[in-house]
């Protein structure tokens, strides 16, 4: 899984891709540890979180947003993102789409790290590739 | 030139400086954008004029929607915009407000002159940025509980005058006098809450700053005499918002929106223009927390005020009192309030959309404080840190040309991928320096993004405000310190 930052005028995007969607979804995370952080040490305590959506994007703009409140209440930078999906509902279900995720939090006060803001909606894209999946996010920083 | 052509839209000119993109298909109004030529290059070089356009897709929008001079891409709907959407059968937007609710400035006047702290600005770079907090897990100036958070979302500046971190002059310089009478703790959830405990009085990052600034020209002396601004006088420019608990205030409401009123998103081209039907509860609510979070706004700038009149008398050794440090105004830029406007010929009650835009009332109008009544509402319009800012006046055309509203900043033309990769940090400091300007950042690289060439012609974007006759020059000011998150 592999991410890059792109150009936005006045925020910050990410494009990740991965070979799985739990893959293009722990990409886009760690992308937006890398839009807050350029280089990060090493330590730092696993922690889990959990989001729930009643479709993909849904479910991405969740995610991120967990992590953007996980790094304010808990105040670590969440790194070494992964995430599993689960989708056993129905189309229109609240919680049909389901995802377990962890972090490595590094300590805020360890690393020199600005704020992104938020997770936007703007532009967002989950796409299938030929290697397996391309998501593009929009932070406001 | 009577049109211009933007890589597929073509605008109309309708007078000097006023472009219109006409409706069309599923637009609900025309769209304007208010620039010069050179900065209608700029405007059109992103997705601004697309997201402009979709804007006016929100049910209700009135005459049109519109770009100020500063207008820039966003998400959603563009920084720099403005929209008047009908209150009783329109809509609401938290994607149209943004993120950052009341992110908004705020300048402080002094009896200071430059000679003054001139000899003193490294001391007063260092102990501002000790003192202030900044960055991401900064703190800040009060940690507190959630009792405290929610007497803060409810009373506002009120709040902050009963705990003794402001006197009442503070309250009166204040847009609608530091509080939202509309704000509703009830509907801000608690992990809205949990966010905003440990952040009042913080300044937060990105383009936030703390400045202290000297007064260089004055352009209007009637005006400035009202406002107590003089040549050579000591400022202080104070730009933040309502931090992690106004963000996350929209990060949810733009969900349950999405989720209540599919049928609605359904019309709308970008998902984060998501909005709730006005008359609805959920417009109720996020209206509830939304007015909360810009009381919430209003105290985090008065804390850091508060706190950068202490670091003064301590490098001054003089009470602030002394130094005259008085609140000149406090003005909002993300928000969206309930105003009554003509809308051809007919007095409404608007949802007033402005998104990185100023509230900008002219003279007579009840909302300016009685103080400034006369001469209209202040307006400040913060430039980077190579160019200077502005003070204007709320123009004689705001009302009738852009439902009482200005533009908010110099507005970035440059990434900050791109500005970190045509400027380093250090050398922007060593420049600034030269220039006599001492600046104290929490990284290298926020300095580079903020670097003065990432930012428009400030002096064309206020040019272009007061030949519109939306808000007129006052004073310009020009940076001695800067510390940034």
């Amino acid at each position: 899984m592999t991410f890059e930052l792109r150009e936005h005028t006045a925020d910050v995007a990410v494009a990740a891709d991965g070979s799985s969607l739990d893959g293009a979804f722990a990409a886009v995370a760690d992308g937006l540890a890398a839009a807050m952080c350029e280089s990060v040490p090493a330590d730092g305590a696993r922690f889990d979180l959990t989001a729930s959506a009643e479709n993909r994007e849904a479910l991405l703009y969740e995610y991120l947003a967990e992590l953007i409140y996980q790094r304010d209440v808990r105040g670590v930078l969440p790194v070494d993102n992964q995430a599993t999906i689960r989708h056993d509902g129905g189309a229109q279900e609240a919680d049909a789409w389901q995802l377990d995720a962890s972090a490595r939090g590094v300590p805020l006060e360890t690393v020199d790290a600005r704020e992104v803001k938020a997770v936007t909606y703007s532009e967002m894209r989950i796409e299938r590739t030929a290697d397996g999946w391309r998501a593009y996010v929009v932070f406001d920083v | 030139m009577d049109t211009y052509d933007a890589d597929g839209i073509t605008l109309e000119r309708v007078e000097e400086y006023v472009w219109e993109i006409p409706q069309e298909g599923e637009m609900n109004a025309p769209a304007r954008v208010l620039a010069s030529e050179a900065l209608l290059d700029e405007i059109s070089d992103d997705m601004t004029l697309e997201q402009l356009k979709n804007s006016t897709h929100l049910p209700g929008v009135q005459k049109y929607a519109i770009c100020m001079p500063d207008g820039h891409q966003g998400y959603g709907f563009p920084v720099g915009g403005v929209a008047g959407i009908d209150a009783e059968n329109g809509c609401i937007s938290p994607g149209a407000v943004g993120f950052d609710i009341n992110c908004g400035v705020r300048m402080m006047t002094t009896n200071l002159t430059y000679a003054d702290v001139e000899g003193h600005e490294e001391e007063l770079v260092e102990s501002l940025f000790a003192n202030i907090p900044s960055g991401l897990g900064g703190g800040g100036v009060v940690e507190s509980g959630i009792d405290t958070v929610e007497a803060i979302l409810e009373r506002g500046m009120d709040w902050a005058l009963e705990e003794g971190y402001a006197v009442e002059d503070d309250l009166a310089h204040c847009e609608d006098e530091g509080r939202r009478p509309d704000a509703d703790p009830g509907v801000v959830s608690q992990k809205a809450k949990d966010r905003g405990k440990n952040q009042i009085g913080s300044l937060g990052s990105g383009n936030h700053f703390l400045e202290v600034q000297r007064v260089t020209d004055v352009f209007r002396e009637d005006v400035a005499d009202a406002y107590g601004l003089t040549e050579d006088q000591i400022v202080v420019l104070i730009h933040c918002g309502s931090r992690g608990l106004g963000h996350q205030v929209c990060t949810e409401y733009t969900r349950e929106v999405e989720q209540a009123h599919p049928g609605l998103l359904d019309r709308l081209p970008d998902k984060e223009l998501a909005a709730a039907p006005a008359g609805s509860q959920l417009a109720e609510e996020y209206y509830g927390a939304m007015c909360a979070a810009i009381n919430y706004a209003w105290v985090n700038r008065q804390l850091i005020m508060h706190r950068t009149r202490e670091v003064f008398e301590r490098v001054f050794d003089r009470s602030w009192e002394d130094m005259e440090m008085d609140l000149l105004y406090d003005v909002a830029h993300n928000i969206a309030k309930k105003e009554i406007h003509d809308v051809e010929g007919e007095e409404r009650e608007l949802y007033v959309h402005r998104k990185g835009a100023t509230r900008a009332f002219p003279a007579g109008h009840p909302e300016v404080p009685s103080a400034y009544r006369d001469v209209g509402q202040p307006v400040i319009i913060p430039g980077s840190m190579g160019a200077g800012s502005y003070v204007l006046r709320g123009g004689e055309a705001s009302l009738e040309t852009t439902f009482g509203s200005t533009a908010h900043g110099a507005g970035r033309t440059m990434s900050r991928t791109q500005a970190k990769n045509e400027f380093w940090g250090e050398d922007v400091q060593d420049d600034l320096e030269e220039q006599k300007v001492y600046v104290k950042a929490q990284s290298g690289a926020t300095v580079a993004e903020e670097a003065p060439g990432v930012y428009k012609d400030v002096d064309e974007v206020v040019r272009v405000s007061d030949e519109l006759g939306i808000g007129d020059t006052v004073a310009r000011t020009f940076p001695v310190c800067n510390i940034k998150g």
